[in-house]
């Protein structure tokens, strides 16, 4: 592999994943959501053939992961299909709040399984106090049942979880819990509230700019943005302020900008908040 | 004249009831705190303009519109004057409300008067305002290419070529183009004007 995202990937320059918003409808509306996703948010789809037609790019330009996120993906009925697909191409990490993993949806996740696909669930705590009042109630108890059952699929799973605050003795009982239900240190993520999107109309969470987030390619819809904290929704509109191109296929275009903006920036200036 | 004096008022914000001239621009103007990663170092002086402001929502366009825009209507191998007879005539017979007032204020800087600004906004209208052999010359191509379609009258082109250069025809010719492209987006946006140019303009007569 050459060029110059592939050597900015290889040198650690530029972050290997390229975020796909697959859409940003979602069948819950949490309190910190980026993106102000809810049932009846415009959806904004990607749509499978031109996610699958990214990845490729993605890992002709030198990229070495994709991930997807929303609203939540696994409302998409041809998602799990396109995973199986897009995991042939590069391995892929999906996002999902866990709620959705019952019955036939499940059923639809198997062929998942062996494949270099992770789904990453939020799970905000050890019980479901902060988790649903964030989330909803049952959100807790139905994510941690995703989580056990996607283990018991065989799909890798890996947990995310957003805190205005945890506390040392909160984080011990949570990661406590996590292992206990099968999810190793490695496959777990601690990040902040960031202040954009419906956190930032509720006055929650740090406010951060492009110093402080790893450039992560992010294609949504309706272009493509610095990292998957930037194309968020405020007000019912999307935020530009780290939007790098409208154009987003040839994926070339968009990869060259971010690059040029990221070699201008000093080294290291992400560091300081771990946004991950 | 600098690509800089086609956002006339820097101080005001994009949307910004201070623009009071003109219709509410047909897309909103990207504001500095909405300004994407490409289009910030347009914002970094102040409010850009509206023509920036416009273009942000597509910044890999901005970024490359911007600087040749620069290259075009800035400082050249052609007097300002010159160039802003082109801008502003070609505006006039375009009907871009936004370019005629931005450019009577630039042309009014370039050195023309205030009756030469009248009389250039006037298409059809007596130019006697205007003296020099050249310069009626290139005002008569004006009007023959941006007046009209398809091929460009030989007569006036025969006329132009009396008075200027082989890469002076061009140039102007580059000019005159851009021009129009820029009539046409402002016009087709309701791009405002800004209330300096406004200032500007009362304070002239115009």
């Amino acid at each position: 592999m050459s060029g110059p995202v592939a050597e900015a990937v290889a040198a650690g320059r530029l972050p290997g994943r390229v975020w796909l918003y697959s859409n940003y409808h979602c069948n819950l509306a949490c309190t910190y959501c980026l993106t102000a996703s809810a049932p009846g948010a415009p959806r904004r789809e990607l749509g499978a053939a031109r996610m699958l037609a990214l990845a490729g790019e993605a890992r002709d330009l030198g990229f070495t992961g994709l991930g997807v996120t929303g609203g939540e993906p696994f409302l998409l009925p041809w998602l799990p299909d396109a995973l199986a697909e897009m995991s042939e191409i590069l391995p892929v990490v999906a996002l999902s709040n866990g709620t959705l993993f019952t019955g036939a949806r499940l059923e639809r996740l198997r062929p998942l399984a062996g494949r270099p696909v992770q789904i990453q669930i939020s799970l905000d705590g050890a019980d479901p106090g902060v988790h649903d009042a964030e989330r909803g109630d049952g959100g807790h108890a139905a994510a941690v049942g995703a989580i056990r059952r996607l283990r018991q699929a065989g799909i890798g799973v890996r947990v995310a979880t957003t805190a205005e605050e945890l506390s040392p003795g909160e984080r011990e009982r949570l990661c406590a819990f996590h292992r206990n239900i099968g999810i190793d240190d490695d496959d777990h993520v601690v990040r902040p509230v960031v202040r954009r999107g419906r956190a930032a109309e509720r006055d929650m969470g740090i406010a951060v700019g492009p110093a402080d987030l790893p450039p992560e390619l992010t294609v949504t819809a309706e272009g493509a943005y610095w990292s998957p904290f930037g194309p968020t929704v405020t007000d019912g509109r999307l935020d530009t302020d780290l939007l790098v191109t409208r154009t987003t296929t040839p994926l070339s275009i968009p990869a060259a900008a971010l690059l040029r903006l990221v070699e201008g920036r000093p080294p290291g200036a992400d560091a300081a908040t771990g946004i991950r | 004249m600098t690509a800089r004096e086609l956002r006339p008022d820097r101080r005001h914000g994009p949307g910004d009831r201070r623009y009071p001239r003109g219709p509410v621009a047909s897309v909103p103007l990207v504001g500095v705190d909405q300004a994407p990663l490409l289009a910030r170092p347009y914002y970094e002086a102040g409010d850009p303009g509206p023509i920036v402001a416009a273009l942000a929502h597509v910044p890999e366009l901005l970024e490359a519109c911007v600087p040749f825009l620069d290259v075009v209507f800035g400082p050249t191998a052609l007097p300002g004057r010159t160039k802003e007879l082109v801008i502003l005539r070609t505006s006039a017979r375009l009907s871009c409300r936004y370019c005629v007032e931005a450019h009577s204020v630039a042309a009014l800087d370039a050195g023309l008067g205030p009756d030469e600004v009248r009389a250039l906004c006037r298409p059809g209208a007596d130019v006697a305002a205007l003296a020099d052999p050249a310069e009626l010359a290139l005002l008569a191509w004006v009007d023959a290419v941006a007046g009209g379609t398809g091929p460009v009258d030989p007569g006036p082109r025969a006329a132009l070529a009396r008075h200027f250069t082989d890469p002076e025809v061009v140039e102007l010719t580059l000019l005159l183009g851009v021009t129009i492209m820029l009539n046409r987006f402002c016009t087709a946006l309701d791009l405002p004007t800004s209330s300096e140019t406004c200032r500007r303009l009362a304070e002239a007569g115009l």
